[in-house]
């Protein structure tokens, strides 16, 4: 993906900008929760994630392992949004998927890859996710589903 | 006048890395989460990926070496591939791709010119960033 380069406003330098809190003011009213289950995290991927949704005022959790989600909706935890890992150790993302939908899980359900496959693509889906992304989470992705789940 | 002309410099710098589009988009987005909350986010999410990029980029290159159908090198590369696109590496991230395809068709040799041009992108990149930092640490303190 080509970055339009014409004239690139370098937001970052200019010292404290009021920008940056606008963004979240639409979803102040019902903070979207959202589950974040990371695969080995590196760190990056998911801090970016997780500040990208936060920074659209979405309340966010992020937990280890698919079993950790399992436990966490077993425990009655709900959450409007679910992102969920393809590579995962033991319990991979569409059994993640699988299982929580079966525990009456209702929220959106984002399955995300590193590298896509249609395969995955098909087996996420089956499971129950709503939707199969590559990575990185983006703006164009999120903010639709913060509306929908706004509605 | 000597920081009109360090901005002048910084923007010059960051526009060349994404005219080289060995940043794209994606960076943009990290600089959009830089704020009030997080005036250094941009910085310490790039010393995070160049703390733990070089150490899966070394485990990938023994695997190459000593045992292709290694499962772990499918792992790595995936989570090298995560990390670089997250963070919007281009170039970096194009070249995982090539290796990731490679690795796929068990094309072994192709893999490793893949891997080896990684590495050279991710010098490049290192260094481009780092003399991007350093200029924008040196606007703070003007």
């Amino acid at each position: 993906m080509g970055a339009e380069v014409d004239h690139i406003c370098p937001t970052g330098m200019s010292g404290g900008s009021a920008e940056g809190n606008d963004k979240s003011e639409g979803f102040r009213l019902r903070p979207p929760k959202c589950l974040g289950r990371p695969y080995h995290n590196g760190g990056v991927c998911q801090i970016i994630q997780t500040g990208l949704l936060r920074s659209y005022g979405v309340e966010t959790e992020v937990v280890e392992t698919g079993e950790a989600v399992v436990e966490l909706i077993a425990s009655g935890a709900t959450f409007n949004l679910i992102i969920i890992e393809m590579l995962l150790p033991i319990l991979n993302g569409p059994e993640t998927v699988r299982q929580i939908r079966a525990m009456g899980a209702q929220g959106k359900i984002l399955g995300i890859t590193t590298f896509f496959d249609e395969r995955d693509q098909q087996e996420f889906l089956a499971a129950g996710a709503d939707e199969f992304i590559e990575k990185p989470l983006s703006p164009e992705i999120v903010i639709p589903i913060i509306r929908g789940l706004d509605n | 006048m000597e920081s009109d002309l360090l901005r002048e410099q910084i923007s010059n710098m960051r526009q060349s890395l994404f005219v080289e589009e060995i940043l794209e988009y994606q960076f943009l987005q990290l600089e959009q989460l830089q704020d009030n909350e997080n005036p250094n986010f941009l910085q310490e999410i790039m010393t995070l990926y160049f703390r733990e990029s070089p150490k899966t980029i070394a485990i990938i290159d023994q695997a190459l070496e000593e045992h292709f159908n290694f499962p772990g090198l499918y792992k790595y590369l995936h989570q090298l591939k995560g990390s670089s696109a997250s963070i919007g590496a281009n170039k970096v991230t194009k070249e995982i791709n090539q290796a990731l395809e490679c690795f796929k068709e068990g094309d072994i040799q192709g893999c490793k010119g893949a891997v080896q041009r990684l590495k050279q992108e991710h010098n490049i990149l290192r260094n481009r960033l780092q003399s991007y930092f350093q200029l924008l640490r040196q606007i703070k303190i003007c």
